[in-house]
């Protein structure tokens, strides 16, 4: 899968898991921080996306610290699992 | 004793507005009644939160608030909630995802928010409230507990005013697990028409409705509600009649200056009898009003029996779709809520007029 063609799927998953209400796919800037003055997801979230993670691309994040590199964004997210994703 | 000075309702009726009480009753063929849902929950909660939130936590906090606004009360002495099942839909959500994802990857939004007294914490942390807060889940005693704690609290001087809630929520899943039980109708009915045709088991349904409770009378005041009585199981309604009676002599009162019945009639013929007998023996030339063809039944059905109750007495004036026996009364200075759930757990409040 593309970069572009995973952040599109990414948006989606995210605004589904998180119930971002009134927020479209193309609302959420691919290089925008997830958390904090971005787009203000807390530890709760971080949470739920570790859990789309392990559930949508078998990625498993042993260590909740490492979330703060990895959820910087939806594009360094995305990287991440292009990198770390087994193959099917 | 306490008064009732500020009530918020979400319910399947339009009772979100205070200024008017059921001019119109909601007609709905169904086989359980679900919540008339605001537009949206934005002016009450901020989207942020709201997001997170099931339906039952959002009805909740909504209609605390507009219960405090009500009587003017920013931050309450007590936040006091009763529920039967609490946030059910949350719990449903978790085990659901623990018996697909064979109890692993489980999403702790859901988990967090499947306990019974999510909604009276949800309430104190949008209210910055650190007040005493207590959640009590005791089936059909769930409200009326709550307003025991209530006023127990503020007879001993530890709140002047507390925030009393009476939440339940119905799901599809709920409702086909409890309709095994036969407790159920078993084909759509009309809920207006419900208690024209008493029959085997009733309509369930579902509310959530917060009174502010105030140690004094204010402005806002809708009635003052004298005292409360269980009975948990009696052999037969005799063990109600002494519970009224022992309540009307506590407060100087007869049969005789109770203006008008409130009861959970719910359509059940089975379960029923209890409202006739006590009507027949103890108020036989009382007037009787009704409310579980509005709301219909759960755990919880006694707290929108309160409100319909206050709103009488504070309105001097009987809905027409609740009058259910008798002449609408004129001058309504003392009224009984008598309410059960499934014959088990027997309520009574006696409220009068300010």
């Amino acid at each position: 899968m593309e970069e572009k063609e995973l952040i599109d799927k990414l948006r989606k998953e995210i605004i589904q898991q998180l119930n971002l209400e009134d927020m479209n796919p193309e609302d959420i800037d691919p290089d925008l921080a997830l958390f904090g003055e971005g787009l203000g997801l807390d530890s709760i979230d971080a949470l739920e996306i570790i859990v789309l993670l392990e559930k949508n691309y078998g990625i498993k994040i042993e260590d909740p610290k490492q979330g703060k590199t990895i959820f910087a964004s939806i594009r360094v997210l995305a990287n991440y699992i292009l990198t770390h994703q087994k193959p099917q | 004793m306490a008064y009732i000075s500020g009530i918020g309702c979400i319910s399947p009726q339009h009772t979100m507005d205070n200024e008017v009480f059921l001019e119109e009753a909601v007609n709905q063929q169904a086989l359980f009644l679900q919540c008339i849902q605001p537009n949206s929950y934005k002016e009450f909660i901020n989207p942020i939160l709201s997001r997170r939130l099931s339906k039952i936590i959002k009805m909740g906090i909504t209609s605390a608030l507009i219960s405090l606004k009500d009587a003017g009360i920013e931050n309450p002495g007590a936040v006091i909630t009763g529920t039967g099942l609490g946030c059910v839909e949350d719990t449903e959500k978790f085990l659901m995802t623990m018996l697909d994802n064979k109890e692993t990857l489980l999403n702790p939004t859901n988990f967090m928010q499947s306990t019974y007294n999510t909604i009276s914490s949800q309430i104190a942390i949008i209210l910055k409230c650190f007040n005493y807060n207590s959640t009590y889940v005791h089936r059909g005693f769930s409200f009326e507990s709550a307003v025991m704690d209530a006023l127990d609290l503020m007879a001993n001087g530890d709140a002047d005013n507390a925030l009393v809630g009476g939440i339940d929520e119905l799901t599809e899943n709920h409702f086909q697990i409890t309709s095994l039980l036969g407790n159920c109708r078993q084909e759509a009915e009309n809920n207006l028409e419900l208690l024209h045709h008493p029959g085997k088991g009733t309509i369930p349904g579902e509310g959530s409705v917060f009174f502010t409770l105030t140690k004094e009378q204010q402005s806002s005041t809708y009635c003052e509600l004298k005292g409360i009585k269980m009975h948990y199981k009696p052999a037969n309604f005799f063990g109600v009649w002494i519970e009224i009676k022992q309540l009307l002599e506590e407060h100087n009162l007869t049969e005789e200056d109770i203006d008008l019945l409130v009861m959970g009639t719910n359509g059940n013929q089975e379960t029923d009898i209890y409202y006739q007998q006590i009507h027949s023996s103890l108020f036989p030339n009382t007037s009787v009003a009704s409310f579980k063809h509005l709301c219909g039944e759960y755990y919880t059905a006694s707290a929108f029996g309160l409100l319909l109750a206050a709103n009488i007495l504070k309105r001097q004036t009987v809905p027409t779709v609740c009058q259910f026996k008798g002449d609408k009364p004129s001058n309504i200075r003392n009224i009984i809520l008598y309410n059960h759930y499934a014959g088990d757990q027997h309520s009574v409040m006696l409220l009068s007029k300010c």
